[in-house]
């Protein structure tokens, strides 16, 4: 019985059974032992990777003020809008999706679709939705109505603010996402994904200053993402504070009197800068029309985007150094200044300006009027533009006098800083065009001519400069001879309150001599005095200089629905500290209008000149 | 041949248990794992108890599960096993009505419908009908010595292996219903059924794994997939490997220590009681734990293979070596998963997993085993 259990059950399947268990474990305890003591230090860095998270701790963006401490730009609280998935029953998606859509104003498609792909990827995990933060109306309206809103979540999150958005936005510029590319060269520095930086302007600029330090948290975290406890925390450090050199009561000052000009149809656009000549600190700066640079802060909209590149006034461009334009008679300094120092003109160099016109191979030259006997003071009082053809190209009317030529003309522009960016700290900065001959001859294969050297002298023809570089230059020749570096950065402080280091501004002088310098400065002042920018009861020292320069159609209409006129006026001015030609001014200014109207001109009502005086008597005024 | 039969419904012949005999190497080897598998149910559910407030909640639960199967276990090994034989059939219907019941009125968790609450307490058939199925396949193999070699045995035995399987399946349980098969096979061999007839079965299923999958449940599919490249889709299917290989894999040498582990009070690991079991033990235990709880399982496996082998009849060999089929599969299941040598599957491992039914049903299965070991034939002349 027994020996015929044993043959049917055979033995050799049993120890053929045996030898399977000791595969099996053996099979088992190989692959334990690779995977822990092989691998045990990769997998047990992969744990902690797994358990611990460094989560950033935002720092909120510093503050612009103006170097009174009036806020410019701040943070005020917005919110951010997200949605957990595991809290969303899946039969309600679609109508959530449409309902946050509508209050979002988000097509809902990308709503639904974020939902879907976050509930994938980690549906534990909030996605947010909002694109941009969000008011506290909208925040309120759904955190009250939960019930119409499952599985979202509000959380506050800053919004950059703008204290007069549209005055300052040439200036300060705005924030906006960072992008891609950016954020593959700024990973290093500690920028996230999700992060906004200064993209234009003082903002972008002053990025460094004005973002703070992050901080992180190590959080222990479980599966479902579930914080369980901090492990180490690293404060954020608060961005600085960016004061900058703006005066907001000139800059305002100004706005109002230009904003008035365009409203009154004198002109279309204008450009408002003053700076302090003894240091470069620009005072104000205003271009007209702007655009408000919260719509970008609170995220804007394709149409808003479309509305501003469409407009012909080009609104996103700080007109004060992003574009160039014709000097006109401002640029008879330039001339004046090239003539003094080459030695071919003296203050009593006279040109005898008996016609308002001659001809040279066949082209006629004007001036605005048969001035008579004109030297150095009267003519640049008069802005006569027969007297400077004479000091660039000599003329008939003065057959002992040598013109200066267009290459020294060229080299006392560069000096004064025509032709090159002027270093200001802000973006997009435009270098004008400040020509010669070899310049023509590689711009545009021909030779210059005594033509091209008469039109020069006063401004027109091929130079082009912006408005702070003709200021700058007038800014030189007030102080006595120094070309500042202008800057928009007074200081930046701290959290506590302290100063941190900026670099120094950097300064040339001009190779001049005082005297001719006073002579120039002389001659401005006579220009208010006697000549052509003439202020009723004025009650401040102004000296300055007009320009006008013809330019484009005077027909047809701008994108504002204004009349295109055809001129631009200028008026550049410096206010010494008493009646006399030293070089004491404490403030510059110039004023441009775009498009003025041909009739204003032609009776010599300049529009800038009127403007400068009373900004100045208003700004001055208080403080004298 | 002739002998007389015996006036008890049993037609083998009865046989007086021998205290004796009791097998004390599996004996021992059985307490050892229980109270490992304790300590296991403490270290995983440690930081869990914070949440729940009874700290030792699980530990408890699991003490009075080992108490509830220490005395099953006394209680089966007092009775001859060869009652089970005569009441196969019996057992049978029993079987297939319980893994009815459990379709008909189970409870569901996590998509599957697999355990029956009774008076507040989960019971999960399917492990019992393990143990019922090692029975009446023993006994259906015992019984058909002579005509072992014939296909038409193995199909009888497929025969009767199927409803349970798919009653499993339905649950659906694709491990447990896997854990049936592998009986089948085990008790097959071990019962000497041709090589060539076990190879063309697996052949058979090897070659309509196209038809299985086009069956499979989307679950499963994914499952199987993550098994292939875990890191395909590593927040969604692979999830559960990839957690699970770095929990074994940090617990290096000698692991983080008991509680210390990290992977599974923080969610990574899922089911960590239970299905994920062994990788908490090697989380926290490291290699050394585990090679000691391959230690017992060997100990444990052999002491039940030599039961089998000292048997009086075949109808104890195959049931113990059933046994040992169904344990050395699981095993090698559960780990094989956690290890990512296997798909995952929830099969819980013998002893370690956290839960009533499984410990309860293996003290059963080696109650019987030390019936047999009482029952053998007295060593020497």
């Amino acid at each position: 019985m027994r020996q015929e259990q044993r043959t049917f059950v055979s033995a050799r399947r049993f120890v053929a059974f045996g030898i399977g268990i000791l595969v099996t474990f053996t099979a088992l305890t190989a692959r334990l032992y690779d995977l822990e003591i092989v691998h045990g230090d990769y997998y047990h860095q992969l744990s902690e990777q797994n358990r611990i998270v460094r989560l950033p701790v935002l720092a909120e963006r510093g503050g612009i003020v103006d170097r009174n401490g009036y806020v410019l730009a701040r943070n005020i609280p917005g919110f951010a809008i997200s949605v957990i998935p595991v809290d969303l029953a899946r039969s309600r998606e679609d109508e959530l999706s449409h309902r946050l859509a509508a209050v979002l104003d988000l097509p809902s498609d990308d709503v639904r679709e974020a939902i879907r792909a976050q509930r994938i990827r980690n549906p534990y995990e909030p996605v947010r939705i909002s694109k941009t933060p969000v008011p506290r109306e909208i925040a309120l309206a759904v955190t009250e109505r939960a019930e119409l809103f499952p599985g979202v979540r509000v959380d506050p999150e800053s919004i950059r603010f703008y204290a007069d958005g549209t005055l300052y936005a040439p200036v300060i510029g705005y924030t906006g996402p960072i992008t891609e590319q950016e954020l593959g060269k700024l990973k290093d520095s500690g920028y996230l994904g999700d992060d906004d930086l200064g993209r234009t302007g003082i903002e972008a600029v002053y990025e460094q200053y004005l973002r703070g330090t992050y901080g992180w948290r190590e959080i222990e975290r479980d599966a479902a993402q579930r914080e369980i406890k901090t492990l180490a925390l690293q404060r954020a450090t608060v961005g600085n504070t960016v004061s900058l050199t703006i005066d907001d009561r000139l800059q305002k000052l100004l706005d109002q009197e230009l904003r008035k000009g365009v409203e009154e149809d004198k002109f279309t656009q204008a450009v408002g800068v003053a700076m302090n000549p003894q240091n470069g600190e620009i005072l104000a700066m205003v271009s007209i029309p702007g655009y408000d640079n919260n719509m970008f802060a609170r995220g804007i909209t394709t149409a808003e985007l479309a509305a501003l590149n469409a407009d012909d006034r080009h609104p996103l461009v700080n007109k004060a150094i992003g574009d160039r334009y014709p000097a006109g008679s401002t640029f008879k300094m330039v001339t004046g200044l090239s003539a003094l120092s080459e030695g071919t003109a003296t203050r009593d160099t006279v040109v005898n300006v008996s016609a308002s016109s001659f001809s040279v191979s066949g082209t006629t030259f004007y001036d605005w009027r048969q001035h008579g006997s004109l030297n150095f003071v009267t003519g640049f009082a008069h802005s006569s533009d027969i007297y400077f053809y004479t000091l660039a190209g000599g003329t008939q009317f003065a057959p002992n006098v040598r013109g200066v030529g267009p290459d020294a003309i060229a080299k006392y522009a560069r000096m004064l800083g025509f032709g090159a960016p002027t270093g200001i700290d802000l973006p997009n900065e435009n270098g004008g065009i400040m020509p010669d001959p070899q310049w023509k001859l590689a711009t545009f294969d021909e030779p210059w001519t005594i033509g091209n050297t008469y039109q020069e002298a006063i401004g027109q023809g091929f130079v082009a400069v912006t408005p702070l570089q003709l200021l700058n230059a007038y800014a030189s020749v007030a102080n006595g001879g120094t070309v500042w570096q202008p800057h928009l950065l007074k200081q930046v402080t701290d959290a506590a309150g302290k100063d941190i280091p900026i670099a120094a501004w950097s300064s040339r002088k001009l190779e001049m001599t005082q005297e001719n310098l006073r002579l120039l400065r002389e001659s401005a002042r006579r220009v208010v005095t006697i000549g052509h920018a003439y202020m009723p009861n004025l009650k401040l020292p102004i000296a300055g200089k007009t320009g006008t320069a013809e330019f484009g159609a005077s027909a047809g209409k701008d994108s504002a629905g204004r009349n295109k006129l055809g001129f631009h006026n200028w008026f550049v001015s410096f206010v010494p500290q008493a009646d006399n030609t030293d070089p004491t001014a404490q403030i510059a200014m110039a004023i441009f209008t775009y498009d003025s109207s041909k009739s204003l001109c032609e009776l010599c009502l300049n529009p800038a000149v009127g403007m400068t005086q009373r900004i100045l008597e208003k700004y001055l005024g208080a403080t004298k | 041949m002739n002998l007389p039969r015996p006036a008890t419904p049993l037609h083998d012949r009865p046989a007086p248990r021998r205290w004796t005999q009791i097998d004390p190497i599996l004996l021992i080897v059985t307490v050892l794992l229980i109270g490992y598998g304790l300590v296991m149910t403490y270290s995983t559910t440690a930081e869990t108890r914070t949440f729940t407030g009874d700290p030792m909640q699980f530990v408890i639960r699991g003490a009075i599960w080992a108490t509830v199967g220490m005395a099953a276990m006394a209680a089966i090994a007092l009775f001859d096993y060869a009652w089970l034989g005569a009441f196969a059939p019996l057992l049978y219907v029993f079987t297939l009505g319980l893994l009815w019941v459990v379709l008909a009125i189970g409870t569901s968790s996590l998509g599957a419908q697999r355990s029956v609450n009774i008076g507040g307490l989960s019971f999960q058939f399917s492990e019992v009908a393990k143990v019922l199925m090692i029975v009446v396949l023993a006994k259906f193999f015992a019984d058909r010595r002579a005509s072992i070699g014939s296909p038409l045995t193995m199909l009888l035995g497929l025969a009767l292996l199927a409803p349970a399987v798919l009653l499993v399946y339905r649950q659906p349980d694709l491990g447990t219903s896997l854990v049936f098969i592998a009986i089948f096979f085990g008790i097959a061999f071990l019962a000497g059924a041709r090589i060539w007839q076990l190879v063309a079965l697996v052949a058979i299923a090897a070659a309509s794994f196209p038809v299985v999958w086009a069956l499979l449940k989307d679950y499963q599919r994914a499952r199987l997939s993550a098994f292939l490249d875990p890191y395909a889709d590593p927040q969604g299917a692979g999830w559960n490997i990839i957690q699970s290989l770095i929990a074994v894999g940090s617990g290096g040498a000698t692991g983080k220590g008991l509680t210390a582990g990290t992977q599974s009070p923080l969610g990574y690991l899922p089911i960590a009681e239970s299905d994920f079991v062994f990788s908490g033990l090697a989380e926290d235990l490291g290699f050394a734990g585990a090679v000691i709880l391959f230690a017992l399982y060997i100990v444990l496996l052999i002491a039940a293979l030599r039961v089998a082998l000292r048997a009086k009849d075949p109808f104890g060999m195959l049931i113990g070596g059933g046994v040992a089929t169904m344990l050395l599969f699981q095993i090698l299941v559960n780990v094989g998963m956690a290890i990512s040598l296997m798909p995952v599957t929830g099969i819980p491992l013998p002893f370690i997993s956290h839960g009533g039914s499984s410990l309860v049903s293996i003290c059963f299965a080696l109650g019987v085993l030390q019936s047999i070991s009482m029952r053998r034939e007295p060593e020497g002349p």
